[in-house]
């Protein structure tokens, strides 16, 4: 007697297939993704973005003589990587004058690359014979270039951050009694907090 | 029979977009540590235009009516409250006057409630818009005066987003501008430059004028 189908179906036991659920895996990958854009998205706002200040339509053999003005005084970047060419191309006495301001210069850079910490904590309350002597020195370096008929000038540029209109309006004051800042060119901008100031490329 | 819907392909294409998205992100770390932001700043120049003042504060904008404010501080000072230093109302838009000979006059901004908001600028019938449309910028350019002040964890000082809104609007416009931060201890102030040698208005504008 011919077994009907229902009946051989049923003698065999069901296949047991081993079936993994996906879901929680893609959850994870989900979530995952979404804390990346986050992170991303977040990371755009708030990371600190290393700025360099320059006056690009006059650049060339413009320099900037950068001063960055915080709540708790100023950090100077002084321009140091053209001083040896102009420093090559006089002679004399002026050469002597360049590498007095050179080494100066060198000196001051070191202390600021060599520091431990966030670049910003190195602020400090502007002192009226450190600005009298930076301006002393970028009227003797724009003076001797000058003479030589060498291309090379020197501006102030300040960058203000949120709280730090004292230590700006302090050097402002003593540059309006010192007739060495009276050619000078200045420039100003406000920055944001979270812009940090680099450092290697005026040295580089 | 159950028709269970295939994820593999669905997982697959998302295990590739994280993937993707982790490079991404790493090679954004990599590539921002090294970047540096050039900001170009524009340079102060002397000239022949005369100033038109605003006082940027609390993302607001207020342009100082000098005339009504000159007539308004004379009031006082002949009723003597200027002349003994005292702070004074000069009964515009709640400012407060100061005079004395080193910083001619000072202005007090402590309620901004009233100033029209930087962002008024985008709306073509706001008053603002219109104080800056009439600065003829052949005669005169715009000087601000800019509080550096933050608060509440801002990252920008608060008339710092007003004042480059309103420099790249008078930029359009090519009326140049110039600017000077300020704060309540050292507020804004309009003095001559005879008593004073610090007391200059100068636009700052890059070297193509």
């Amino acid at each position: 007697m011919a077994m009907s189908r229902a009946t051989r179906l049923a003698r065999y036991p069901k296949e047991e297939k081993l079936e993994v659920s996906l879901f929680p895996f893609l959850s994870i990958f989900l979530c995952v993704m979404g804390v990346l854009s986050f992170i991303n998205v977040l990371n755009s706002f708030s990371a600190p973005q290393k700025i360099e200040l320059t006056a690009q339509l006059e650049q060339g053999y413009k320099v900037a003589y950068q001063i960055f003005s915080l709540p708790d005084g100023i950090i100077s970047v002084p321009p140091v990587k053209y001083l040896d060419k102009l420093r090559d191309a006089v002679e004399g006495i002026d050469q002597v004058a360049i590498t007095d301001i050179l080494q100066r210069r060198q000196n001051a850079m070191f202390r600021l690359e060599n520091h431990n910490g966030p670049v910003m904590r190195l602020a400090t309350e502007p002192d009226v014979d450190d600005i009298l002597q930076a301006m002393q020195d970028i009227r003797t370096l724009n003076e001797i270039a000058l003479k030589a008929n060498y291309l090379y000038e020197e501006f102030l540029l300040f960058g203000i951050y949120p709280n730090g209109s004292q230590a700006y309006q302090k050097i402002r004051d003593v540059m309006s009694f010192t007739q060495d800042a009276a050619s000078i060119s200045i420039g100003l901008e406000p920055l944001d907090a979270n812009w940090t100031l680099n450092l290697n490329k005026n040295t580089n | 029979m159950r028709n269970l819907i295939s994820l593999d392909s669905l997982t697959d294409i998302v295990s590739n977009s994280v993937g993707i998205l982790i490079i991404f992100a790493v090679i954004n770390l990599i590539h921002d540590n090294n970047k540096t932001f050039q900001l170009e700043i524009p340079l102060e120049h002397n000239t022949q235009l005369s100033p038109v003042f605003f006082i940027a504060k609390d993302d607001r904008i207020l342009a100082l009516d000098t005339d009504t404010i000159f007539s308004n501080a004379t009031l006082q000072a002949t009723s003597g409250a200027a002349g003994s230093k005292r702070l004074f109302s000069l009964d515009f838009h709640g400012l407060l006057g100061k005079i004395d000979d080193e910083n001619g006059i000072s202005f007090y901004a402590r309620d901004t409630q009233d100033w029209p908001r930087f962002n008024q600028l985008q709306k073509r019938s706001s008053e603002l818009r219109e104080t800056m449309n009439n600065i003829d910028g052949q005669k005169q350019f715009a000087y601000f005066f800019v509080y550096d002040s933050s608060e509440d964890g801002n990252i920008s000082g608060s008339g710092f987003e007003a004042f480059r809104e309103a420099r790249e609007f008078l930029k359009g416009k090519s009326v140049k501008s110039g600017w000077q931060p300020v704060n309540s201890e050292a507020p804004a102030n309009i003095c001559d430059k005879r008593y004073r040698g610090g007391c200059q208005y100068l636009p700052s504008y890059l070297g193509d004028g």
